[in-house]
């Protein structure tokens, strides 16, 4: 079963995030070993993998990225996989050459201090929104290869970001 | 996820495969028989809630009930808590106090000061202390020096606990829920487990400290809020500290995030002023204090830093070190210390930021340790999360109290209780290529948890894989802990890349990790049980259980003689009520053997009569000798009772008639026997 039928919810992006948190919290006191002491070790082994289940449901759904990243792979695109038959999509020449540059352009920030860091920080902040909202809106269309190939395209931009931050604390 | 990039090192030892299944199923649970245990640095103590009612903690005699977590080993004589902690100055080699900062960790880990010879035995990483050495024994188990390792030591204060719980419940104890610090890794608990199955003793639960205060706190039940809101728990104990966000909602605890420093507490500011005081009294002419000035500065230091929290100045003397009517004012402590409390803000900082909590959000912020009783650090919590802190309940034993109400829950107990959602402190992850982490379990997700991952071969020759599993944050596999390294054998000879290993790991409601594999192309699975690095082996752990439980052998020897009884009992009656019924058909049992079936029957009632041990031993032959003489006799009745009228019968059949033989004959049991036939 996937998260979203684990967690009784309509397999899609939109989220009513109360209702996530009460059908999880729910069935998590339901599941969780504690209920199972003294049980048998099937009737515990079963109780820990149904807690998992959960708890992994539960930290998909409720991550923006992480669910649209999942309805991906639901639709049969896995953009953690480097296959080339159901992975993630290749990026394009133009797009890589873009990210050399943004490198560069992070180096030149650093000689420059740490007002021209923030700016660029800000900048890709945007963009990683954007990336995500075009991922969400071509889920909504049923177009889930393009929503993966904006996926990918964002986790690009946030390792960008990351490596930014690391020389923020610097 | 196909992953190429998995170190190839020597097969490490660390593995062994178990059937799927096996295993104990844990303790039971008896309603009202749970404990809770708090094992602390400095501290350890116990409390217990029976059938829903209030925490409270267990004294000892003379009315205490914080037990100090040292032990001593005198003359083969161990002693456990005041007692010990008094040798300290005396026997600084014999006295073994803070085990608890050694538990699950490796000789490298150990970079802090301690009075201690650590020994690290050849094939297994696992810390032993020397104890005694300094005083010129040799090492090992002869005379009066010892190696034991920190899990032996907090054992015996579990024990000691534990026995204080059986005197006060008249029961045995069914199950103890036993605290440790939310950022203790995978070893640690491990250790901890480890250490309480060395004392005898069944574990509920490993509970993280600050749920436990916050469980103790009753923060579910406060009216105000309604059973909803945010909390921190800041806890800083004599040896870690602690810091976790919790959410309260729909009778569920979830910690959101947690962080701290397994290795930052009280006990550094105990040698901060102590090192502080033995430069105020000037290097002895050797040059360097010894052991016992520097246990004695410790203990002067503990005074006056306690002392402080009242007072404004104290006055300290190091007799052993030439100090007398040394004046210490707060502010000159609260220097020493500030440097050491800031430690704890980033850590505090980290997890807000995890939680995505701003403090204002929070709708209390408790206190638990007996270092948050130093002023400065409830200043330094105040101005971090801009609320003052609630500290109603005493720090040092709020975690106790919480951990006592859990394990009446588990035990049974009708007692309205939350669902406690714990989380992994730190990042899972397995070495690759390069020495570089892949994380599969992030920190700080609820447990318990899952993930996979894939492996495939290399070459056609290989067989077997080795995976190395670290927990950490850091890039690098080096500057992780290194949890286990285990092979996975047997593989089936593919092509390269044609091999498909799925590899599981689960992290249990205790956060302790257990590995499963399956390859995908025949379906087999087999569990991999992943043994931490610095770990006991399950054998160790055996061994030492058999060794250190003073009257396992005259238990043993109790079980051995109870069931031979039982056995010896059983053939008896069997035989007397078969001679009584047809011992006197001479085509069944010839005079002779009835004579040699009497004898033994003789053998046998003498047999019963002993205590002791061994004894089992003469009764199981005396069984054993019945048995054999009285199997002619028993086959021939087994022959007979065919030929009657049931020979085409089926098996079935003869087998049901011969059950009703046997009813028959336990009716008969109670009456005057009459002949068959």
């Amino acid at each position: 079963m996937d998260h979203f039928g684990l967690l009784g919810l309509p397999r899609q992006y939109a989220i009513d995030r109360d209702a996530l948190e009460r059908a999880y919290l729910e069935r998590a006191q339901a599941a969780h070993p504690d209920r199972f002491v003294g049980a048998s070790s099937a009737e515990q082994r079963s109780a820990m993998e149904r807690s998992a289940s959960l708890n992994e449901g539960y930290r998909v759904l409720r991550d923006p990225v992480r669910r649209a990243e999942y309805l991906c792979r639901l639709a049969g695109i896995d953009v953690d996989s480097s296959e080339p038959e159901g992975g993630a999509p290749a990026m394009g020449q133009a797009f890589l050459m873009e990210m050399i540059e943004r490198r560069e352009a992070v180096e030149d920030a650093r000689r420059e201090g740490p007002s021209a860091l923030d700016e660029l920080r800000d900048g890709v902040e945007g963009e990683l929104d954007d990336a995500l909202d075009r991922a969400v809106s071509a889920l909504q269309q049923g177009d889930s290869r393009r929503a993966a190939e904006a996926l990918v395209e964002r986790r690009y931009l946030q390792r960008l970001l990351d490596e930014l931050d690391d020389e923020v604390e610097r | 996820m196909a992953n190429e990039d998995i170190t190839w090192d020597d097969p490490g030892a660390l593995f062994q495969i178990e059937e799927p299944n096996a295993g104990p199923r844990g303790p039971a649970r008896h309603p009202g028989r749970g404990i809770g245990i708090d094992l602390g640095t400095t501290h350890s103590l116990v409390a217990i809630a029976p059938h829903g009612a209030a925490p409270r903690e267990l004294l000892d005699e003379q009315g205490r009930a914080l037990l100090p977590s040292v032990v001593s080993y005198l003359e083969d004589a161990v002693e456990v808590g005041h007692g010990a902690a008094a040798r300290r100055v005396e026997e600084p080699a014999r006295v073994i106090s803070s085990a608890k900062r050694f538990m699950g960790r490796g000789a490298s880990d150990i970079d802090f000061a301690h009075p201690y010879r650590l020994h690290v035995e050849a094939e297994s990483s696992v810390l032993r202390f020397d104890v005694g050495v300094d005083a010129g024994f040799e090492a090992g188990r002869s005379g009066s020096s010892r190696r034991v390792t920190p899990m032996e030591v907090s054992a015996e204060i579990l024990r000691v606990l534990a026995a204080r719980a059986e005197a006060e419940l008249h029961e045995p104890v069914a199950g103890a829920v036993i605290t440790v610090p939310a950022y203790f890794d995978d070893a640690q608990r491990q250790a901890t487990k480890d250490a309480a199955r060395i004392a005898g003793l069944e574990v509920y639960r490993l509970l993280a400290e600050p749920t436990a205060a916050a469980l103790a706190y009753g923060l579910d039940r406060s009216v105000d809020g309604g059973g909803q809101g945010l909390f921190a728990i800041y806890d800083l104990g004599g040896g870690t500290f602690d810091i976790s966000i919790l959410r309260l909602r729909d009778g569920v605890f979830q910690v959101l995030a947690t962080g701290g420093d397994s290795a930052l507490g009280g006990d550094d500011f105990d040698r901060a002023l102590a090192q502080h005081l033995l430069e105020v009294a000037g290097a002895p002419p050797s040059g360097q204090h010894d052991a016992r000035q520097r246990e004695e500065a410790l203990v002067a230091a503990r005074a006056a830093k306690e002392a402080l929290t009242e007072a404004e100045t104290v006055t300290v003397d190091l007799p052993r070190s030439g100090l007398v009517g040394h004046r210490l004012g707060r502010v000159e402590l609260e220097a020493l210390l500030e440097p050491i409390a800031r430690r704890t803000v980033g850590p505090c900082r980290q997890a807000l930021r995890d939680a995505g909590v701003r403090p204002s959000e929070l709708r209390g912020v408790v206190l638990v340790g007996g270092s948050t009783r130093v002023p400065l650090v409830r200043r330094l919590v105040e101005a971090t999360f801009k609320q003052p802190p609630l500290s109603d309940i005493d720090p040092d034993k709020v975690v106790a109290y919480g951990a006592a109400i859990q394990a009446d829950i588990l035990s049974g107990s009708a007692r309205e209780g939350v669902t406690l959602l714990d989380v992994v402190p730190l990042s899972l992850g397995l070495e690759t290529m390069g020495g570089i982490v892949e994380k599969i379990i992030p920190r700080n997700a609820t447990i318990p948890i899952g993930a996979r991952q894939v492996f495939t071969n290399y070459s056609e020759k290989q067989t077997a894989m080795v995976i190395h599993v670290v927990q950490g944050e850091r890039e690098l596999a080096a500057d992780c802990r290194s949890l286990a390294r285990f092979e996975l054998k047997g593989l089936p000879r593919l092509p390269p890349s044609m091999a498909r290993i799925e590899v599981s790991f689960q992290l249990d409601a205790d956060a302790l990790l257990t590995v499963s594999a399956r390859e995908l192309m025949t379906g087999i699975k087999q569990t991999v049980e992943v043994k931490p690095t610095y770990g006991l082996s399950d054998a160790e752990v055996d061994a030492l259980v058999m060794e250190s439980l003073d009257h396992a052998e005259e238990d043993y020897d109790a079980r051995n003689l109870a069931e031979a009884r039982v056995e010896l009992g059983r053939v008896v009656l069997a035989v007397r009520t078969a001679l009584h019924e047809v011992g006197h058909l001479g085509e069944l049992l010839p005079p002779q053997e009835r004579t040699a079936i009497e004898e033994a029957l003789a053998r046998a009632e003498q047999a019963m009569g002993p205590q002791g041990p061994q004894v089992h031993k003469a009764i199981n032959a005396a069984r054993e000798g019945l048995e054999k003489v009285s199997e002619p006799f028993a086959r021939r009745r087994m022959e007979r009772a065919l030929q009657s009228g049931m020979s085409g019968k089926s098996l079935a059949e003869i087998e049901s008639a011969l059950a009703d033989e046997e009813r028959l004959a336990e009716r008969r049991a109670g009456h005057e026997p009459e002949p068959l036939a």
